[in-house]
């Protein structure tokens, strides 16, 4: 039973390669969520205008996330089995399939969006994203119709910090010996 | 009822391989008996323990899904787990005795339940135990431990953030002594000795951690028991006069049902899903469930409030160094009525200087979710260097409608849903308060540039199928035996009556421990 954390490092042969299955061209296609996104594929799940959203609001709340992948992780994520999902929503008591509550906060921030400021979130100014999601923690957004505003807050703010330094390369960001047993063999999944 | 099914009937089918389940199943099979574990959940390996707080998750609950409800939910998504191993493959190895006290709340205090056992009958388990699965710490500073054997290894080591906590402690007069962990602090019985690197909640992959991988199950398997996965126990069968469990009716992934025979059934399926299984096997001469004639199944559900308090510091803390479970332990509030000027009631322990990460729902970011943007990044580059962090374990006083009951939902095999009510009696959110006072004069004393606390949470689920000296206050005896159907047992934190101030699982398998020594005693008498 007892092993080295040495010997688990040896032995996978994947350490540090950092990354998930996306189809490109019709192929399987290991790529990392930043890769994806700049290969700019089909997302699987949520619909393109979305993940636009998402992506907007957090970069706000984890500045970084975007270019991490956050809208590919997101994406990748919401298509598999629910036993295989990293996300944390896992463990909020909230109901599954975990997609209705994106779209669900994704359509009332949009919303919240064009009644407060007329234009839809991808179009706010940074000032004015800050504003909405500072409102939206505080479950202070009127007429929100959607999951629990401050829920929504902070779910996606945890995805992004997860895209951003809940891995390797987030941990360096950081300063933050790894110092793993079994290195991930991809970022999410 | 159901007419028995025709194949030879095992000795023992157990419900669920973590703590409780793989220590039955270690003890009765080492004891000559035939075998067969249940789990619900996947197989996994040490090999599947990544070290990554986002694959963590993938070892978490994804079961029948669980309605909670009330002001202050269990938590059960975070506390659960689904496949080999249980919760406890992802449990951070704290292993404090419950104290005398803890087993004569009514008795003592007027409040809650007594248990139908004392300290010192449970004591000798609590060393055995300790021998079994290798305990860190020192008796000798531990100065609030009850009576027992000192344990077998040395001390946790301390890092830079359990000494600056620590300095806080002691400027205020208040103790502190390596938390009693079981992990190796040495080579211990062919283990490894801990790295300290802080990935416990991702389960221990090395063996440094006693969890189920490492200790029992090898045990059990090499003495001959079989574990079946992704096979759900679905209902439970008892012979025409209901006085005896004969067989369990499981499904597997693909939807094929099967009914298996044992002349004793286990229930170690944790607190939520045991209750669970009882009340949906209703029958004709248990139309309330099973071991529910007096309406207690599910009753006296209790979960620790977390009173956790942060602090920053100018100096490197290394948080990311260490057990995750912590340091350092402080039980100066274990007396009962240390907080009772304040409304409180109930123990509580500091677990000091947990190991975190970056992120995930205990990590350094989720300690201040208000922050985003730039005011989040600068945060998160200071405290990477200077946090520092403790957590009270709180005593949930119990109380009879926090329970399990079936909801109308099903699952997809066609079993009732649980639906969980919690609320936390006000004595104990008094005792919150009490600590989270207590713990941010420890970190100001610690010297802390920043000191705040988080929301209560909670952790750890106890009760629901209660022991007691009777049906008429209680689910199973002190053996957890269902009291009319004696070779139908539970294990596991749902017999607790009272939830202590400290971690759950090494009196899980003390308890275990105790059962399997009378059940092998007495078998032909309570098993035939």
């Amino acid at each position: 039973m007892s092993r080295s954390r040495r010997e688990f490092v040896a032995a996978s042969a994947a350490g540090g390669l950092c990354l998930l299955t996306f189809s490109l061209a019709g192929c399987d296609t290991k790529l990392t969520p930043a890769q994806a996104r700049a290969a700019n594929l089909p997302p699987r799940t949520l619909d393109t205008q979305s993940l636009t959203t998402l992506e907007s609001l957090a970069e706000i709340l984890v500045p970084g996330a975007a270019a991490a992948g956050i809208a590919q992780y997101l994406d990748h994520q919401l298509s598999g089995a629910p036993a295989d999902s990293m996300l944390m929503i896992k463990y909020l008591n909230v109901g599954m399939p975990f997609v209705q509550f994106y779209r669900g906060g994704v359509q009332a921030a949009e919303l919240a969006a064009r009644r407060q400021f007329t234009r839809p979130v991808a179009e706010l100014s940074p000032q004015q994203s800050s504003h909405l999601l500072r409102q939206m923690s505080a479950g202070e957004l009127e007429g929100w119709q959607g999951p629990p505003q401050g829920l929504f807050y902070f779910v996606l703010r945890n995805d992004a910090v997860d895209v951003l330094y809940g891995t390797q390369s987030g941990f360096e960001l950081l300063g933050v010996p790894y110092m793993a047993h079994i290195v991930p063999p991809s970022k999410w999944g | 009822m159901t007419s028995d099914p025709p194949h030879e009937p095992l000795d023992a089918i157990i419900i669920g391989s973590g703590a409780a389940g793989s220590s039955m199943a270690a003890h009765l099979a080492e004891g000559g008996k035939r075998v067969l574990i249940l789990e619900a959940g996947p197989a996994r390996t040490a090999a599947d323990l990544v070290s990554s707080t986002l694959f963590a998750r993938r070892v978490k609950w994804t079961g029948p899904p669980v309605l909670e409800e009330g002001r202050n939910p269990v938590g059960f998504m975070f506390n659960a787990a689904f496949g080999t191993g249980g919760a406890a493959l992802h449990h951070y190895a704290v292993w404090p005795r419950m104290h005398p006290e803890d087993f004569e709340m009514r008795s003592r205090y007027d409040r809650g339940l007594d248990w139908p056992l004392k300290y010192p009958e449970l004591a000798p388990y609590y060393d055995q135990v300790q021998r079994e699965a290798g305990i860190a710490g020192d008796a000798e500073q531990e100065v609030w431990r009850p009576p027992g054997a000192a344990y077998p290894m040395p001390g946790v080591p301390l890092f830079p953030q359990g000494a600056a906590i620590a300095r806080g402690f002691r400027k205020l007069g208040k103790a502190v002594a390596p938390l009693p962990l079981a992990v190796t602090t040495t080579n211990y019985q062919g283990r490894a000795q801990c790295l300290w690197d802080g990935w416990c909640d991702c389960g221990c992959p090395i063996g440094a951690l006693a969890n189920p991988l490492t200790i029992h199950l090898p045990r059990a398997l090499a003495a001959g028991a079989r574990l079946l996965n992704d096979t759900a126990a679905v209902k439970l069968r008892t012979n025409a006069d209901g006085t005896r469990a004969v067989a369990v009716e499981v499904a597997k992934k693909n939807g094929s049902r099967e009914t298996l025979r044992a002349n004793l059934i286990v229930l170690a399926a944790f607190s939520v899903e045991n209750p669970r299984l009882l009340l949906a096997s209703a029958n004709d001469r248990h139309p309330q469930g099973l071991g529910n004639s007096a309406g207690y199944v599910g009753r006296y559900l209790m979960s620790h409030t977390a009173g956790l308090v942060y602090g920053l510091f100018d100096q490197d803390t290394r948080p990311y160094m260490g057990a995750f479970g912590g340091q350092l332990v402080n039980q100066d509030s274990y007396p009962k009525t240390t907080h009772r000027g304040s409304g409180a009631f109930g123990s509580y322990q500091w677990m000091i200087a947990q190991a975190v990460k970056p992120n995930d729902l205990l990590g350094i970011s989720t300690t201040r979710p208000d922050l985003f943007g730039a005011p989040l990044q600068e945060f998160m580059r200071r405290a990477t260097r200077g946090f520092a962090g403790m957590t009270a374990i709180v005593e949930d006083l119990p109380a009879p409608d926090n329970r399990v009951t079936l909801a109308a939902q099903r699952d997809a095999h066609g079993v009732p849903l649980a639906r969980v009510f919690h609320e936390t009696h006000p004595e104990s959110i008094a005792l919150w308060h009490a600590a989270l006072t207590e713990g941010k004069a420890v970190m100001a004393a610690a010297g802390a540039r920043e000191v705040w606390t988080g929301p209560p949470g909670g952790m750890h689920i106890m009760g629901g199928t209660v022991m007691g000296s009777s049906a008429a206050n209680s689910v199973t005896n002190q053996y957890g035996q269902i009291h009319d159907i004696p070779n139908l047992v539970v294990a596991g934190p749902g017999l607790f009556p009272t939830s202590a101030g400290v971690n759950p699982t090494f009196t899980v398998h003390a308890l275990a421990a105790r059962t399997a020594a009378r059940l092998l005693a007495n078998w032909r008498q309570i098993v035939g």
